[in-house]
């Protein structure tokens, strides 16, 4: 269970939660105070996090759409010497 | 003024010297010249802004030319901030302020107190009316600018579908921010029909109701160009707006009452982008560096845990009994022991002997031995006195072995010279 590297409900948070995530396990793991067993485990997690946060930027394709297409944008458009600034 | 002596000089015959001016002196009669001409103290003038210079100083130097002349010019810090365009090379502009020698240099220059771009002056004058009017209703407080998200999901875009914003503001987020959706509500840009459809777009995507943050953009331009983001409509539609705007118009130099409706002013729709949104480009090594922390800190923990047990069974051992020393010990009690018992019984021997000893001196049976006698009446009465006998009486003597029957012949009161 833990060998799965971005198991399926970590597929489904948002990027920055499991970034967030990430962060609070290891600053509980650097003050040292759990017990073994569960810095062990919170250590797994972290390297699941990892993976999958890390999966997700590898595989993040900027996701580009459109409202109303042509409307209020078809006839008048403004020229590429006029729009050349970026 | 000329010196009017004839004194002769070295060259012979007399003559009107001419007066020796030192530089200082020169400049500021010159300076005092321009000073006093009323007309040069309030002047305007349109020329073409050449090389502007923005030195740390904040004022900014530049040169004011037209097709045959060109003449120095300096916005200084103050007048620059309440300026609504920043001099940039090319621009045609109208200047008014006053002309004055600079003594140090022997120049003249324009001293501008206010610039507007040429041509647009009654642009300027309803920019000028509509930003006081609408700074007034405190549409342009910076109270009421909101945080951008940090982590946006969808970024909606207002801008032409076809014009080179809508292009770099994909390459920048596609570059930066990968993971997320941008949403792209087309309109015109320029023209008369720009400023309603801006609102238009604008309202689509706060009609979506998912979008984080808009980015509001489009590229330079003339002033006319540009003249749709100065539109109380569209100000209002940016200050209205139910979820962050960011306003990245024209260039750096250009300021519309839209971005100061803004909740973020970008120079330009390029840098809008890379404002909305964090960069995620460095977000390998950042997630490597966190993993890294975290194995770093397990890897201590253990590491500490091992100590701690190696530490612990040290002390185990030396908690446990020395049990050679206990057996040191319990011989050495025994022996104690011992030794105690028999000195104790050593002297119990001597004193009992001794005890003996005195009981034996206490008892009758040594003073009978030792010739004395126990005199006692028939009743067993010991006789201390002759006054307890009388003559004829029985007595019962008792002597060391045995004790004799006797009868009283007299009765002698007083022991002294009876004792031998």
């Amino acid at each position: 269970m833990t060998d799965q590297p971005a198991a399926d409900d970590l597929a489904a948070r948002p990027f920055d939660e499991l970034v967030a995530e990430l962060q609070r396990i290891v600053q509980a793991l650097e003050t040292g105070n759990l017990p073994l067993e569960e810095s062990i485990a919170r250590y797994r997690e972290a390297l699941r996090l990892h993976a999958a946060a890390e999966q997700r930027l590898r595989e993040a394709e900027l996701s580009i759409s459109q409202l109303g297409r042509g409307l209020d944008a078809g006839g008048e458009e403004e020229t590429a010497a006029a729009d050349s600034d970026g | 003024m000329v010196n009017d002596s004839d004194q002769p000089t070295l060259w012979g015959a007399p003559r009107a010297a001419p007066r020796i001016l030192r530089v200082t002196d020169l400049n500021r009669r010159v300076r005092a010249l321009l000073d006093g001409d009323p007309a040069l103290a309030d002047v305007w003038v349109e020329g073409e802004v050449s090389q502007p210079t923005y030195p740390p100083s904040g004022h900014c130097f530049f040169t004011l030319k037209d097709a045959a002349s060109q003449v120095k010019a300096v916005l200084f810090r103050e007048e620059l901030a309440r300026a609504t365009v920043r001099p940039v090379h090319g621009m045609q502009v109208i200047c008014h302020g006053k002309v004055r020698a600079y003594e140090p240099q022997g120049t003249y220059q324009v001293y501008v107190e206010s610039l507007t771009p040429a041509g647009a002056g009654d642009l300027h004058q309803q920019y000028e009316a509509l930003r006081v009017r609408l700074a007034g209703e405190g549409l342009f407080d910076p109270a009421r600018k909101r945080p951008l998200p940090r982590w946006p999901r969808r970024i909606g875009v207002v801008t032409s579908p076809t014009g080179a914003v809508w292009r770099d503001i994909g390459n920048v987020l596609r570059r930066r921010y990968p993971i997320g959706e941008l949403v792209l509500s087309p309109t015109i840009v320029q023209g008369p029909t720009a400023a309603g459809a801006i609102v238009r777009a604008l309202d689509r995507l706060s009609a979506r109701g998912d979008i984080d943050v808009v980015i509001l953009g489009r590229g330079g331009g003339s002033l006319e160009d540009l003249w749709s983001f100065n539109d109380e409509r569209v100000v209002r539609a940016v200050a209205a707006a139910p979820m962050p705007v960011v306003v990245g118009v024209g260039h750096e130099s250009d300021v519309t009452l839209a971005d100061f409706a803004a909740d973020l002013r970008a120079p330009t729709p390029s840098a809008a982008a890379e404002q909305v949104a964090p960069d995620l480009s460095t977000f390998p090594a950042i997630l490597d560096r966190l993993r890294d922390r975290a194995s770093a800190a397990l890897v201590g923990r253990l590491a500490e845990r091992r100590r701690f047990l190696a530490a612990e069974g040290r002390a185990l051992t030396r908690l446990l009994p020395d049990t050679a020393a206990l057996r040191q010990r319990t011989a050495d009690l025994v022996d104690r022991g011992h030794r105690a018992l028999l000195s104790r019984t050593g002297q119990q021997a001597t004193a009992l002997v001794g005890l003996a000893d005195a009981l034996r001196a206490l008892s009758p049976a040594a003073t009978l031995e030792r010739g004395y006698a126990v005199v006692r009446l028939a009743d067993g009465t010991i006789v201390r006195d002759p006054a307890q006998t009388a003559a004829g009486e029985l007595l019962d003597v008792v002597v060391a072995r045995g004790s004799i029957g006797a009868r009283v012949d007299r009765v002698t009161p007083g022991t002294e010279e009876l004792l031998p």
